[in-house]
C-alpha cells in the first residue's frame, strides 16, 4: 500500500482512467454476445428472425416469466447444483490427496502414475462413454445421481490433480522442513498448512470442476430417464422439437441457467482473492 | 505408507470409471463392431487402423487441428494472460470485471454455438451490421458459412469461450507471487515492461507451461463447441477427430472405427505430453520440491 | 493390479453408502423388471420424440388413462429431444438394454436392432389388428416379412413455395418437369428472387434432392437393388447427381446456406417464412416450423410434388419420404403392445391427428386431417404408385450417412456426381 503513495500525482490521476478504458473496451466484446442472448430473450421467435439485431418490439418478458414459474426450472437448478457440488467435492477432495503425493514425496514410478492419470484428459469422453454405461448398470446406479457424479468426478481427476500439483510444488521446502520440525505428521501439514495456502489454487479447481459439472450434457442424458432426475442442459430440450427449436426460450432458459453457476464462482473468487495474504506467509 | 493412503482413493475411482471404460473401447478398436451387444464382435486386427491412414478426412483433420493449436498457443494464451494481469490491478468494480470475463466460459457450448450462429449470420447477423456500421464493409464476412473462412471464425468463438479458462488459472498462478517481490523491483526503477519481462513472467512460468499443455491436449481432443457450432462444415472445412469420431460412433455405427481414432488421439496427445514433461516441465520437477522421505 | 478386486468393493459399498445420504429426492428403481409374475406390477418405459407442444400433452394423456383402465400398469414416459434421443439410444442399445417401447423411423437403423436382438419381432403380437394400419405406413417396419415396429405418422417430401414470389417472377403454374423447373430458377434469379432455401449444415435437407432425382431417373427398384447388391455404380445415379449439380450450378440456394441450419431464426425454415426464399423441398412438417420459427405464409403456401425428370424410369406419383413409429424393447412386457394398440385406436389416432402434426396412418381416419396443408400433402401422398423412405433411414446408418455427406459435398461443389456415387458404394461395401 505504501508503493502507491510514492506514486507520481499525475500517473495515480490517468492510470486508474486508462485501465477502466482498457478492460471496458475488452469487456464490451466479450459481453456482447451474451447481452444478445438476453435481448434475445426478451423476443418472440418471429422477431428473432425478422429483426435478429434490432431492440426488442414490443418487449416479450413471458419467455423469462415462463421459466422462472415452472416448476422444472427450480426442481433441475437443484439438481443441477447438487451433481455440481458433489462432483466438486469428491474431485477436489481425492485430487487434492494425490497431488500432495505427487508434488512433495519421491518414490519409484512417480512420473509414469502421474502420467497414467494425465491420460484422463487425452481420451474423448463420448467413445469412453460406451464402457462407461455397461459399468455403471453393473454399479446399478443408473437413474440415480452417482452414476452421473462419481465418472464426472473420476474424470475431472486428471485435470484437478495437473493443476494443483503445481500449486502445491510452489509452497517453499522451508515451511514444510520448520513445519515438520514443529512436529507435523505429513497429514498435518498437509491439512493444516497446505491446503489453507492453497486457498486460490483449491477455489480454482472447484470452479472449474463446478462449471464442467454445470454444462454437462452428455452423461446425464444417458444415465437419467426420469424426467424428475435432470439437470439444467438436458432440460433446455424441453424447448426443442423434432423439427423445430423454440430459439428465444431456449436463449431465456439458458441465460438464467447461467445465474447460479456465476454465483458458485462469485464466491469461489473471494477466495481467490483471499489466497493474498495467506500467500505472503514467506515474508 | 502415507503415499498408498493419499493416492488409494484417486486409484480406486480412476482405474474404475476412467481407465476401464477406456482400455474397454481400445479393445474395440481392433473390431468391425456396429456397438451393439456387450461386447465388440468380428475381429480384424489393425484394419481401422490402416483405413484411417487413406482416409482424407481423418488427415485433413489432423492439419486443421495443428493450426487450431498453433493458434491457441500463440493468440489465445497471451490474450488470456493480458486479460489475467489486467484484471490483477487493483481498481474499483474488479470482482465485477472479473465475473463478466468469466461469463463466456459458464455459459453452455450449445447456446454459444446458437448465439454465434445468429450474430456470424451472413444475412443481418449482428456482427456485419456493426461493422458495416463502423465503415469496415470490407471485412463483411461469410464466417461460418464458407469453407475459406469457417477456420478463422472458429477460431474466434473458440477464444471467446474458452480463453476464460486460462485466464482464472492465470490469476490464480499470479496470486502466488509474492507482491513484495514486485513491489521490490518497482521501487528499484524498473519500468511496468521490465517488471512483468524479468519477474512477473519467470515467476509464472509453471502455470503458464501448465495451461499451454492444457491447451494442446485440449485443442486436440477438441469436438463440443465444433460439433454445435459448424458441424465439421460445410463440407468437412472444420472437422476435428473428435467430430469425424463422433460421426462413426453415433451417426454410422461403426463404433470399432470410431474407437480407433479415439486411440490415435490419445497417442498423439500421450507423445506430445510425454515430450512436454521430459524437456519443458522437467525444469518444474527439479527444484522446489523438498523430499519427504528423503529427510527422514 | 492387485488393487482392483478390493476397489470394486469399497467402490461399491462407498457408493452404497453415498446412495444412503444423496436420494432425498427420488428413490427410482433402476429398470423395468419385467414382471415374472405376470398379473403383478408392469412397469413400461416409453422413450418418445413428441417432447414439445401438441404432441407431448397428447401422449402424456393417453398414458394416464391406460394407467387408469389398467391399474397394474405402470408408463414411465421420457420424452426426449430427436438428437437427443438418439444419442442415448445408441448408447443404451450398446448394453443389450432398451426401453419398452421407443422411437423408430423403420429401414436400416431398426434392422440393425432387430439382429442385435433388441427390438422385438411383434408380427404375431400385432396380428388382430396389424390390418387396420395403411400398407405404405407400415412398409418401413416390416423386415424380411416380420413386423419390428408400428408407426403413428406418415408422411412425404415435396416442394413448399411462395405463390406471391412465383407471380412475382412470372411463373403461373408450379412446374412438372425438371426442364420446367429449372426454367423457373432462372426466372426466379431474374426477378432478384432467391429461388430455394436450403440447411447446408444440418445435411439431410440436402439429401432429398439427390434422393428424388435418383428416384425419377433410375426408379424405385434401382434404389432397392443398390442397397441390396452395395453397389450404386449406375450411370443412372451419376445422371441424377448431374441434374443435381445442373441446379447448384445455378446458385439457386440463399446466401451462406453452407452453414444455415434448418430451424434457427435465421435457418432454411425462416427463410421460408419470411419470404426471402420461393421455394423449400421439405416435408408434411415444413408449414408448422416456417410458423414457429418466422411468418405463417398461410395462403400464398402452396405444395407441388417433385418433378417429372424426361426419359427417367421413375413415376412422377413415385412419393419419397417417412414418418414415425414405435418399436418395442425385447424384453418389454405384454402390456408394451397392449399400450400401442390403445393409442393407435382409431379414436385416440383422431386425437393425434387433430392436433395437425401427425398424418393418418390407421385406414378410416383420414377425414380428421384439418389443415389445410396437411390435406395437401395426405392427398398426394393417397395418389402415390409406390413409396421411398428417407435414404438416410432404409440404409444401413453408415450408408445414409454418407449419402448425406456426399451429396453436400455435390452441392457445395467441391465432389463430381461420379466420385459422390463411388464414395457411397465404398461405403456399403465397408459395412
Amino acid at each position: 500500500m505504501s508503493l502507491h503513495a510514492r506514486d507520481k500525482p499525475a500517473i495515480q490521476v490517468i492510470r486508474p482512467i486508462a485501465l477502466h478504458t482498457v478492460v471496458i473496451v475488452i469487456g464490451i466484446f466479450i459481453l456482447l454476445p451474451i447481452l444478445y442472448g438476453v435481448l434475445g430473450g426478451f423476443k418472440n421467435n418471429q422477431q428473432l428472425s425478422t429483426n435478429p439485431i434490432g431492440l426488442p418490439s414490443p418487449w416479450v418478458p413471458s419467455n423469462y416469466t415462463d421459466v422462472l414459474g415452472s416448476g422444472d426450472f427450480w426442481l433441475q437448478v437443484w439438481n443441477s447444483s447438487f451433481i455440481a457440488l458433489a462432483t466438486a467435492f469428491i474431485t477436489v477432495g481425492v485430487s487434492a490427496l494425490a497431488a500432495f503425493v505427487f508434488a512433495r514425496f519421491a518414490f519409484r514410478g512417480r512420473e509414469f502414475l502421474f502420467t497414467v492419470f494425465a491420460a484422463g484428459l487425452m481420451f474423448p469422453f463420448a467413445v469412453a462413454i460406451l464402457p462407461l454405461f455397461i459399468l455403471l448398470r453393473f454399479f446399478g446406479i443408473l437413474n440415480n445421481p452417482l452414476g452421473v457424479i462419481l465418472p464426472q468426478a473420476a474424470f475431472g481427476l486428471s485435470l484437478t490433480i495437473i493443476i494443483l500439483r503445481q500449486f502445491f510444488r510452489s509452497i517453499p521446502g522451508e515451511i514444510e522442513e520448520a513445519a515438520i520440525l514443529d512436529g507435523c505428521t505429513p497429514f498435518g501439514f498437509f491439512w493444516r498448512i497446505l491446503l489453507p495456502m492453497a486457498k486460490p489454487a483449491l477455489a480454482t479447481v472447484s470452479v472449474l470442476a463446478i462449471v464442467g459439472s454445470w454444462n454437462n450434457f452428455f452423461l446425464p442424458l444417458v444415465v437419467f430417464n426420469d424426467p424428475g432426475l435432470w439437470t439444467l442442459p438436458v432440460g433446455v430440450q424441453q424447448f426443442q422439437g423434432q423439427y423445430s427449436t423454440d430459439t428465444a426460450k431456449v436463449l431465456a432458459y439458458v441465460v438464467l441457467a447461467m445465474v447460479p453457476a456465476l454465483a458458485f464462482y462469485a464466491v469461489a473468487e473471494r477466495q481467490l482473492i483471499g489466497g493474498l495474504t495467506t500467500g505472503s506467509v514467506k515474508g | 505408507m502415507t503415499i498408498v493412503l493419499f493416492l488409494l482413493p484417486a486409484i480406486v475411482l480412476f482405474a474404475l470409471l476412467v481407465l476401464a471404460p477406456i482400455a474397454l473401447a481400445t479393445y474395440s478398436s481392433v473390431f468391425k463392431w456396429n456397438g451393439f451387444g456387450l461386447f465388440p464382435t468380428n475381429f480384424i486386427g489393425l484394419d481401422n487402423f490402416t483405413r484411417l491412414l487413406g482416409d482424407e478426412i481423418f488427415l485433413g483433420d489432423l492439419s486443421r487441428g495443428l493450426v487450431l493449436i498453433v493458434f491457441s498457443v500463440l493468440i489465445q494464451l497471451p490474450l488470456a494472460l493480458a486479460i489475467a494481469l489486467l484484471l490483477n490491478q487493483r481498481m474499483r468494480g474488479r470482482a465485477v470485471y472479473r465475473l463478466i470475463f468469466f461469463m463466456p466460459y459458464v455459459l453452455s457450448e450449445v447456446i454459444t454455438a446458437v448465439l454465434f450462429t445468429m450474430i456470424l449470420s451472413p444475412e443481418r447477423g449482428l456482427a456485419n451490421e456493426l461493422l458495416g456500421l463502423i465503415g469496415l464493409e470490407e471485412l463483411e464476412s461469410t464466417f461460418l458459412s464458407e469453407p475459406s473462412t469457417v477456420m478463422y471464425s472458429l477460431f474466434i468463438v473458440m477464444t471467446w469461450k474458452y480463453f476464460g479458462f486460462h485466464m482464472i488459472l492465470y490469476l490464480a498462478g499470479r496470486q502466488s507471487i509474492p507482491n513484495e517481490l514486485l513491489e521490490a523491483a518497482q521501487i528499484d526503477g524498473a519500468t511496468t515492461w521490465k517488471v512483468f519481462r524479468h519477474v512477473t513472467l519467470p515467476l509464472m512460468g509453471p502455470t503458464i507451461r501448465i495451461t499451454i499443455f492444457l491447451s494442446v491436449i485440449g485443442t486436440i481432443q477438441l469436438f463440443d463447441m465444433v460439433y454445435v457450432l459448424t458441424g465439421g462444415g460445410p463440407v468437412h472445412a472444420s472437422e476435428t477427430m473428435g467430430v469425424t469420431m463422433y460421426e462413426f460412433g453415433f451417426k454410422r455405427f461403426q463404433v470399432g472405427y470410431a474407437s480407433a481414432i479415439s486411440v490415435v488421439m490419445f497417442l498423439l496427445s500421450l507423445v506430445f505430453a510425454i515430450g512436454y514433461q521430459r524437456f519443458v516441465m522437467r525444469r518444474d520437477t527439479e527444484g522446489a520440491i523438498t523430499n519427504m522421505r528423503g529427510k527422514r | 493390479m492387485s488393487f482392483t478386486r478390493r476397489g470394486v468393493v469399497t467402490l461399491a459399498a462407498s457408493a452404497l453408502l453415498l446412495a444412503g445420504c444423496g436420494s432425498g429426492e427420488s428413490e427410482a428403481p433402476a429398470a423395468s423388471g419385467s414382471a415374472a409374475a405376470a398379473e403383478e406390477k408392469v412397469t413400461v418405459e416409453w422413450w418418445h420424440i413428441q417432447n414439445i407442444e401438441p404432441m407431448a400433452p397428447v401422449w402424456d394423456a393417453m398414458a394416464k388413462e391406460y394407467m387408469a383402465a389398467h391399474p397394474n400398469v405402470t408408463i414411465k414416459v421420457t420424452p426426449l429431444e430427436n438428437e437427443a434421443f438418439k444419442a442415448k439410444m445408441t448408447t443404451v442399445a450398446q448394453s443389450g438394454e432398451s426401453p419398452d417401447i421407443y422411437q423408430t423411423w423403420g429401414g436400416g437403423v431398426l434392422q440393425q436392432q432387430a439382429d442385435a436382438g433388441i427390438a422385438k419381432d411383434i408380427t404375431a403380437d400385432i396380428a388382430p389388428w396389424a390390418d387396420t394400419i395403411t400398407p405404405a405406413a407400415a412398409a418401413a417396419y416390416k423386415l424380411d416379412g416380420k413386423t419390428y415396429g408400428v408407426p403413428y405418422d406418415i408422411g412425404m417430401v415435396g416442394f413448399w413455395y411462395n405463390k406471391a414470389l412465383f407471380t412475382k417472377a412470372g411463373i403461373t403454374a408450379p412446374p412438372a418437369t425438371w426442364t420446367e423447373f429449372i426454367e423457373d430458377v432462372k426466372k426466379l434469379k431474374a426477378a432478384g428472387i432467391t429461388p430455394l432455401s436450403l440447411a447446408g449444415k444440418a445435411k439431410w435437407p440436402g439429401h432429398y434432392y439427390w434422393a428424388y432425382l435418383a428416384m425419377r431417373v433410375a426408379g424405385l427398384d434401382a434404389l432397392k437393388q443398390a442397397a441390396a447388391s452395395k453397389s450404386f455404380e449406375n450411370p443412372d445415379f451419376i445422371t441424377a447427381g448431374q441434374k443435381l449439380k445442373e441446379l447448384s450450378d445455378l446458385k439457386p440456394f440463399q446466401n451462406g446456406f453452407l452453414g444455415a441450419n434448418y430451424d434457427t431464426p435465421d435457418g432454411q425454415a425462416a427463410t421460408m417464412g419470411n419470404s426471402k426464399a420461393a421455394m423449400e423441398l421439405m416435408g408434411q412438417w415444413a408449414p408448422t416450423v416456417q410458423k414457429d420459427t418466422s411468418k405463417d405464409l398461410g395462403e400464398d403456401l402452396g405444395f407441388f410434388p417433385f418433378p417429372m425428370v424426361e426419359g427417367g424410369k421413375g413415376s412422377a406419383t413415385d412419393a419419397f419420404g417417412g414418418g414415425g413409429g414405435f418399436a418395442v424393447g425385447a424384453d418389454a412386457p405384454p402390456a408394451a403392445v397392449d399400450f400401442l394398440k390403445f393409442i393407435l385406436s382409431p379414436e385416440n389416432h383422431r386425437k393425434e391427428i387433430g392436433t395437425g402434426a401427425i398424418l393418418p396412418v390407421i385406414k378410416g381416419t383420414e377425414d380428421a386431417v384439418s389443415s389445410r396443408t396437411g390435406k395437401m400433402v395426405a392427398e398426394t401422398l393417397a395418389q402415390a404408385t409406390d413409396f421411398q423412405l428417407y435414404l438416410d433411414q432404409a440404409y444401413p446408418p453408415a450408408v445414409g450417412q454418407q449419402v448425406n455427406d456426399s451429396v453436400a459435398e455435390l452441392i457445395a461443389g467441391t465432389k463430381s456426381p461420379e466420385e459422390i456415387v463411388k464414395a457411397i458404394t465404398e461405403t456399403a461395401q465397408s459395412e
